[in-house]
């Protein structure tokens, strides 16, 4: 396969994994005025529920340092690490949703802080450090070209998430979402309880984005702590107001850009060590910049 | 007896330096009303001046702890006045997430001057200071000490001069401030410049007691975070006071739990205060 077959695949199955995170974020943001700037302990959550559950037994020879790995079926461990996403949405949404705005904000990005720390020091789960290396790739003999597989599982995940956060969007509990976050007054005194409906909302997203973790570390097959840190949750957070938070679409493209861009700095010929760290920390600076004109020049209109 | 006191006059060394770090933080937050997770990269920008200054070009320490300090300054300034003050009216939700977007510009820079590693900062040998049966190196009494003047001299700015009276006022209603003739222009420069000030001897600091890396003044704003919501708004003695209790308990938590469990605990608080005492111990609201 050509090289640049092979660098679209791979920007298709990021965007694919990305996009899912950036349209439950959005459902969050754009719909609820929810500011979740922990959205990658859901990813994570998802990725290690699925890399624990399909773990073989530990090896004495190779170090392992967890102790527990279930063998369990592939896809049986994927719907389960939806439902553990959901199950730590609970545990966190529960106190954190009583906050709104930056609170919000704050609460959630110590929760994933909280959570990485947790990966690196309780190896007898995690693993430690060093995590999970050689991850089921289910199918993997059965089917012709793995990333190609794996590009469909992830474009056919984001289609289902988009199909059903459109249809919420346009939905009454879309709208009343909406009514949520632009007159939660107005909204409790018809006798609604908005609480709940953010935790509903914070439940359902979960969800999601700990599939979308899922194929992201069947496509890595590898699961560290360190593939999990804020850059993540802030790449995501990026790729949305990039395109547009509000409309998914619009969304999606910032992904795509973003995503695009990460690639095509990563294809630069680079001649040392010193030129790479440049040219990695360029990007950072980049990145950075173009999300504060971003936010300078559109000026949403939320949490105004 | 001996760990305990030896760990709770270390705990005393890292209060200091969150109480450094916390200070600015908590005035953006005041006068500006958001939270500026970009305030820990100016504590980065301040020690890689000092680290640069003093390693490579060989100048002494405290005129390069001035460079640095004054480098946070002009960087706290000028992303206040460029990046911050035309977003004001759209709310401190997109203001904090601006500054997720200047955390990043600022980390790009930082890499692209010092590449990435270990860097640490050559300083003199000094003797010890040995107290009874508790032995500190000087440099951490140095910035105990620093930390007790910096604080005081704050407090005396704040409660005390005209300008600090003015900045008070634009922190409470800016509105009502300008129309009684505070001039609350200037007031929120003069905080900018406060602020950014005591990021960046925060930052010196952060460069004496230990190596630096480049992510190093960033990692430090969970802990800083957890020091002002703790202490909750408009009062320095209570944020004083939460700095030492949070820089005390994560030493001695060492006698019982590993490191790595320590940040646990920051981050712990950060979430059970948010949750059961939004107003810190301060109890006021905003």
């Amino acid at each position: 396969m050509s090289p640049i077959l092979a660098a679209l695949i791979t920007v298709g199955i990021l965007v694919g994994i990305y996009g899912v995170v950036a349209i439950a974020l959005n459902f969050q943001y754009g719909q609820a005025g929810m500011i979740n700037f922990g959205v990658v302990a859901y990813f994570a959550i998802g990725a290690y529920t699925f890399a624990i559950l399909t773990a073989g037994p530990p090896s004495e020879t190779a170090l392992d340092a967890y102790r527990w790995g279930f063998d369990v079926n592939p896809l049986l461990a994927a719907l389960i690490a939806g439902g553990v996403g959901v199950l730590f949405a609970a545990l966190s949404g529960w106190p954190a949703l009583r906050l709104r705005g930056e609170y919000l904000a704050l609460t959630t990005f110590a929760f994933a802080e909280v959570l990485q720390s947790l990966l690196i020091n309780v190896p007898a789960v995690t693993n430690g450090t060093s995590g999970f290396s050689n991850i089921v790739q289910p199918l993997r003999g059965s089917v012709g070209n793995y990333n190609v597989f794996l590009l469909l599982v992830s474009l056919g995940l984001l289609a289902v998430t988009l199909i059903i956060f459109e249809r919420l969007k346009r939905s009454p509990y879309g709208r009343l979402l909406q009514a949520i976050k632009n007159d939660e007054l107005g909204v409790t005194a018809t006798g609604q309880v908005p609480e709940r409906y953010r935790r509903q909302v914070f439940f359902l997203t979960a969800f999601f984005v700990a599939l979308a973790g899922v194929i992201y570390v069947v496509w890595l097959t590898i699961a560290r702590p360190t593939s999990f840190g804020a850059e993540i949750t802030f790449f995501v957070w990026i790729a949305m107001i990039l395109g547009g938070e509000g409309n998914n679409w619009r969304v999606l493209a910032g992904v795509l850009g973003l995503t695009v861009l990460d690639e095509l700095i990563g294809q630069l010929p680079v001649r040392s060590v010193r030129g790479a760290q440049m040219l990695q920390a360029g990007q950072v600076f980049l990145t950075g910049l173009l999300f504060v004109l971003v936010l300078r020049w559109r000026q949403p209109k939320a949490g105004s | 007896m001996s760990p305990f006191l030896q760990l709770a006059a270390l705990g005393v060394a890292q209060g200091s330096f969150l109480l450094l770090a916390s200070l600015g933080f908590a005035l953006t937050r005041r006068v500006e009303g958001f939270l500026n997770i970009a305030h820990a990269q100016y504590l980065s920008v301040s020690a890689f001046v000092t680290f640069f200054l003093n390693n490579t070009l060989g100048l002494h320490f405290a005129g390069a702890a001035l460079a640095g300090v004054l480098a946070a300054i002009g960087v706290g300034f000028l992303v206040g006045k460029v990046v911050f003050e035309p977003i004001r009216r759209l709310g401190p939700a997109v203001a904090l997430i601006t500054s997720v977007g200047v955390v990043y510009m600022l980390e790009g820079i930082i890499e692209i001057a010092v590449g990435t590693g270990s860097f640490l900062v050559t300083l003199p040998r000094l003797a010890p200071v040995r107290v009874g049966p508790v032995t500190i190196t000087f440099y951490q009494v140095m910035v105990v000490i620093a930390a007790l003047v910096v604080t005081l001299l704050t407090a005396w700015y704040l409660e005390r001069t005209r300008m600090g009276t003015a900045i008070r006022i634009t922190s409470l209603d800016r509105n009502l401030g300008a129309s009684r003739g505070v001039d609350v222009r200037r007031a929120s420069n003069a905080a900018w410049i406060v602020s950014s000030a005591l990021a960046g001897i925060a930052g010196v600091a952060l460069a004496v007691l230990g190596a630096l890396t480049t992510t190093k003044g960033f990692e430090q704003i969970l802990i800083i975070l957890a020091v002002s919501l703790l202490a909750g708004v408009g009062s320095i003695s209570a944020l004083a006071i939460s700095a030492f209790a949070i820089g005390i308990a994560r030493e001695i938590s060492l006698l019982w739990i590993s490191a790595g469990f320590r940040d646990i605990i920051a981050f712990g608080i950060v979430i059970l205060v948010l949750i059961f005492m939004p107003n810190g111990i301060a109890g006021r609201t905003e």
